[in-house]
């Protein structure tokens, strides 16, 4: 769990991760071409992201595809947000995106 | 559309095996909906959600290499959005780690863009499989109780 939030605490890292929710399933070079980051940067970048699970990768030929790996998100998730928190977390979340929509 | 969902659970290939395909025990952490088959090449296979009685998936085991894969045909029926998906294709891969299992759930051909509904359950459905395999207990968030009949309670 450590490696999961020491993964997320950088924000091109994220911006990784936004990528390829964006897309799942993206070879090195889409993701270089894609981010204003060098290409040493993004396999830096992933090789921490696949430490923390959060990246996993087939190989498809000749090809490496990088895929968000949501789970273990959903394992910090279920650990800290109960049975009985998750209705409120839900809905004050909503209405955070709403009003922050609508600006 | 491919999406691909990842694992570590403490636990032996075969008892994994089983919690994937015993129809009781994927009823405890799947929605509480089971999945029934004979689990022979070829077979077909169905999940029905036991207290409303409606069917929630079906499709074909493509591949049965018990305990290490297991490739099955899927449509989900559980609405007329996801009907109209099709057909797509999940695989379980079941891989021993040290004293742990590494499990990999495929679920492509899936249509550029699918309704996320198709594979959206899968990081609750394996978190839920990991508490059971793990302590024996049931995961109890609203998340993976909301299709159970056991949340009334927290809706």
């Amino acid at each position: 769990m450590d490696e999961v939030f020491k993964a997320l605490a950088d924000p091109s890292r994220r911006t990784l991760l936004d990528a390829l929710f964006t897309e799942d399933g993206q070879t090195l070079s889409a993701l270089e071409a894609r981010l204003p980051m060098t290409r040493f940067g993004v396999m830096k970048h992933l090789k921490v992201l696949e430490e923390a699970r959060l990246v996993t990768s087939k190989r498809r030929g000749r090809e490496k595809l990088h895929f968000l790996n949501p789970v273990p998100i959903r394992l910090i998730h279920d650990r800290w947000v109960s049975k009985y928190a998750e209705p409120w977390a839900a809905g004050l979340s909503e209405l955070k995106k709403d009003i922050e929509t609508k600006e | 559309m491919e999406k691909v969902f990842e694992i570590y659970i403490k636990t032996t290939p075969e008892r994994l095996w089983e919690a994937i395909t015993d129809e009781e025990t994927r009823q405890k952490y799947n929605f509480g909906v089971g999945v029934s088959s004979d689990w022979t090449p070829g077979s077909r296979y169905e999940s029905v959600h036991p207290q409303a009685g409606i069917a929630i998936a079906e499709g074909e085991n493509l591949e049965v290499e018990p305990p290490r894969r297991l490739v099955q045909s899927f449509t989900a029926l559980w609405s007329d959005q996801v009907k109209d998906e099709g057909v797509s294709r999940v695989t379980w891969e079941i891989e021993p780690v040290g004293s742990s299992c590494r499990l990999t759930v495929t679920h492509d051909q899936l249509r550029e863009g699918a309704n996320d509904e198709l594979y959206g359950g899968w990081p609750m459905i394996l978190s839920g499989l990991k508490t059971l395999l793990e302590s024996g207990e049931l995961l109890d968030t609203p998340g993976s109780l909301r299709y159970s009949g056991a949340s009334a309670d927290t809706e």
